[in-house]
């Protein structure tokens, strides 16, 4: 490890504890422990949603995805920007207008049920667990790979940053160590790409004639196919990424730390010019890697491709860009994983502790003290979970994470907002349809079965895909539509005012 | 449910305990005195209209872009077409991808756009109804 490596490193965690303790003289109250006093401006709040988006995974994962794979490395990057239309367009308005910390609030800004805030705060949980061990032992990992960190030591200090965050700081600390996050991983890639393309005489048509021959796979590097062989496969993935967005609970979660709607919406403006440049950006950085480094060199550190961006920066800018690198990739995990501890904690301490337990009656104290033992129960809890779960292959939780979101989330916002017969019988079967159709059909799935071995279990699978959305997401809506068809419950008049206050952000609620 | 007149001289807010008003729906047992009168509010013209123009942008929108995404899936794995040279090594296929992030950043510039209209529509509809809160704008 060299000692630009350490300098950088210690200044992003001296630099995001200063911005927590700045927060933490801010955190005086639930609505500022979950939402930073909705106070964030749109540039703010858009830089934190990508912060917040782009995980270790999109920044090394994809780049080496494309040097190894090509095109097929790229391909995912567009539905996880295109995802952002369905936000919005569908989601991010409504929510704002409707809810208050947390998804399950905006669906009970309708049915106002226990038994709705618990189904929608138990699909968050199960997003957030599966999302934050797949991101911790990916950080385990790769702070293995780039620091020399003993795997357990690693998750221990992320384990510890996060935590810290979330306790001292809430939504606060978050969202400023994801905007510090987000821009620094702009400034990395942007070097890069930068001299990637300077390399190439800043000229695409040389670039691709070059990649051509540059690597094992020859022409097909350029086209779809190299990875991704199975087409349905393929289909269904993409449905869980272009749904899946619109309904990851900690990405809903930012939007209630801005004033209004039109607030939001300015937000996913930033947010997908930054989530877009970053994904374009990062071909540049996957045919740099192959073309300057070298499939072998990669393949060499890590089977995954993860080292290609850090090996990227070491050939073209040395020690100092490597280091560089290796620290953006560090404050990237912690700006993700601490978004979800307060994302889980939010589901615990305010929906199932002081919604559905105190009524909604707990006390601005008790509010807060809840709050903190959940942040440290859900950090304590990954953290273990990380840690037994080392040697398992999870890289498949992400997309997993999204495929829940998108069968169980996304159907019940949808009908809450557009729906006036939908009722308390459907919201219920539609997350609880679409969160157990996408965990079973996922561990019969080849995800989690492989007759080698190569999976969590041994054996033959008996669900063809990899990712379930192609089925589970019309679970959902369908679960959704017979739950509320079968039942006699109607409340039109509730859903007028649903309506108009998701479509005129009158008379909030607070 | 039927259309309900809201005479709009009336210059208060008003209420679902406006049972002339509301004729039909009152006797539901569902009304309090607190609850600004949303079934009015949902079925004046004002509100219709911006519902309306919503609908007109985002329902097109919305199919446009889900269909050119599934389509480009499509194409991609069950056939070969974008496979061909565009320009140089450059394939149709680098070309539909960066389209898709082009559109999606046209269709988020042209919303934000057309929501400064649904805006006003929304807080004009607001305060017909003498609501003194924020609307969206």
């Amino acid at each position: 490890m060299s000692a630009s490596v350490i300098v950088l490193f210690l200044i992003i965690v001296g630099a995001t504890l200063v911005v927590t303790y700045i927060a933490a003289k801010r955190t005086s109250s639930a609505s500022d422990f979950y939402t930073a006093g909705g106070g964030l401006t749109g540039w703010q709040n858009g830089l934190a949603i990508a912060g917040d988006y782009l995980s270790a995974a999109s920044f090394l994962g994809i780049a080496g995805a494309i040097a190894l794979f090509g095109f097929d490395g790229f391909l995912f990057s567009i539905g996880y920007l295109v995802a952002y239309l369905v936000v919005l367009f569908i989601v991010a308005e409504p929510l704002r207008n409707l809810g208050k910390y947390t998804l399950a609030d905006m669906i009970n800004a309708r049915f106002n049920a226990k038994k709705v805030r618990a189904a929608a705060a138990l699909s968050t949980i199960t997003i957030v667990v599966f999302y934050m061990i797949a991101q911790l032992v990916g950080a385990g990992a790769l702070i293995h790979l780039l620091f020399q960190i003993d795997y357990v030591w690693a998750v221990l200090i992320v384990g510890v940053m996060m935590t810290t965050y979330v306790l001292f700081g809430g939504m606060t600390a978050t969202s400023w160590v994801q905007i510090i996050k987000a821009v620094l991983l702009m400034v990395g890639t942007i070097i890069i790409s930068f001299l990637v393309f300077m390399k190439f005489d800043f000229s695409l048509t040389q670039m691709f004639s070059h990649m051509k021959t540059a690597t094992p796979h020859g022409e097909a590097f350029l086209n779809p196919g190299v990875k991704y062989k199975m087409p349905l496969d393929t289909m269904s993935l993409m449905i869980a990424l272009v749904f899946g967005t619109a309904g990851l609970p900690h990405i809903l979660m930012r939007f209630f730390t801005v004033k209004d709607a039109k607030t939001a919406r300015s937000s996913v403006m930033w947010a997908t010019w930054i989530v877009g440049i970053f994904y374009i950006l990062t071909i540049f950085l996957g045919f740099g890697a192959a073309a300057f480094v070298g499939s072998e060199a990669i393949i060499k550190e890590n089977a995954a491709g993860n080292m290609a961006a850090p090996l990227l920066a070491q050939a073209l800018g040395g020690d100092l860009l490597m280091s560089f690198v290796s620290a953006v990739a560090f404050a990237t995990i912690l700006a993700v994983v601490a978004g979800l501890v307060l994302t889980g904690a939010s589901a615990f301490a305010h929906d199932i502790y002081g919604e559905i337990f105190k009524k909604g009656k707990a006390s601005e104290k008790q509010q807060m003290k809840a709050a903190r033992y959940a942040s440290v129960g859900v950090s304590v809890f990954s953290i273990l979970l990380a840690i037994f779960a080392q040697s398992l292959n999870v890289a498949f939780l992400v997309s997993l994470a999204f495929c829940i979101a998108a069968s169980a989330n996304l159907p019940v916002i949808v009908y809450t907002i557009f729906w006036r017969k939908f009722n308390t019988a459907g919201a219920v079967s539609a997350i609880l349809t679409g969160l157990i159709s996408a965990l079973v059909l996922v561990s019969i799935s080849p995800s989690v079965l492989s007759p080698e071995g190569t999976a969590i279990l041994t054996g033959n699978p008996i669900f063809p895909l990899t990712n379930p959305a192609l089925v589970s997401v019309p679970l959902g809506f369908l679960g959704g539509w017979i739950g509320t068809m079968v039942t006699k419950e109607r409340d039109v008049l509730k859903y007028s005012e649903v309506n108009v206050r998701a479509n005129t952000g009158g008379f909030r609620q607070l | 449910m039927g259309k309900i007149a809201v005479p709009k001289s009336q210059g208060a807010i008003l209420r679902n305990t406006d049972h002339a008003i509301l004729g039909d729906i009152a006797d539901q047992g569902k009304l309090d005195e607190q609850t600004p009168n949303f079934v009015a509010i949902e079925n004046s013209e004002g509100f219709k209209k911006l519902i309306a123009r919503k609908r007109a942008f985002l329902v097109p929108s919305i199919i446009l872009f889900l269909s050119l995404y599934i389509g480009f899936n499509l194409l991609i794995s069950y056939t070969d077409l974008l496979d061909k040279p565009f320009l140089g090594a450059i394939t149709w296929v680098w070309v539909f991808s960066i389209g898709l992030f082009i559109m999606t950043w046209t269709l988020v510039t042209v919303y934000m756009r057309r929501s400064a209209q649904f805006d006003t529509m929304a807080s004009e509809t607001l305060k017909e109804f003498n609501y003194d809160g924020e609307a969206n704008s």
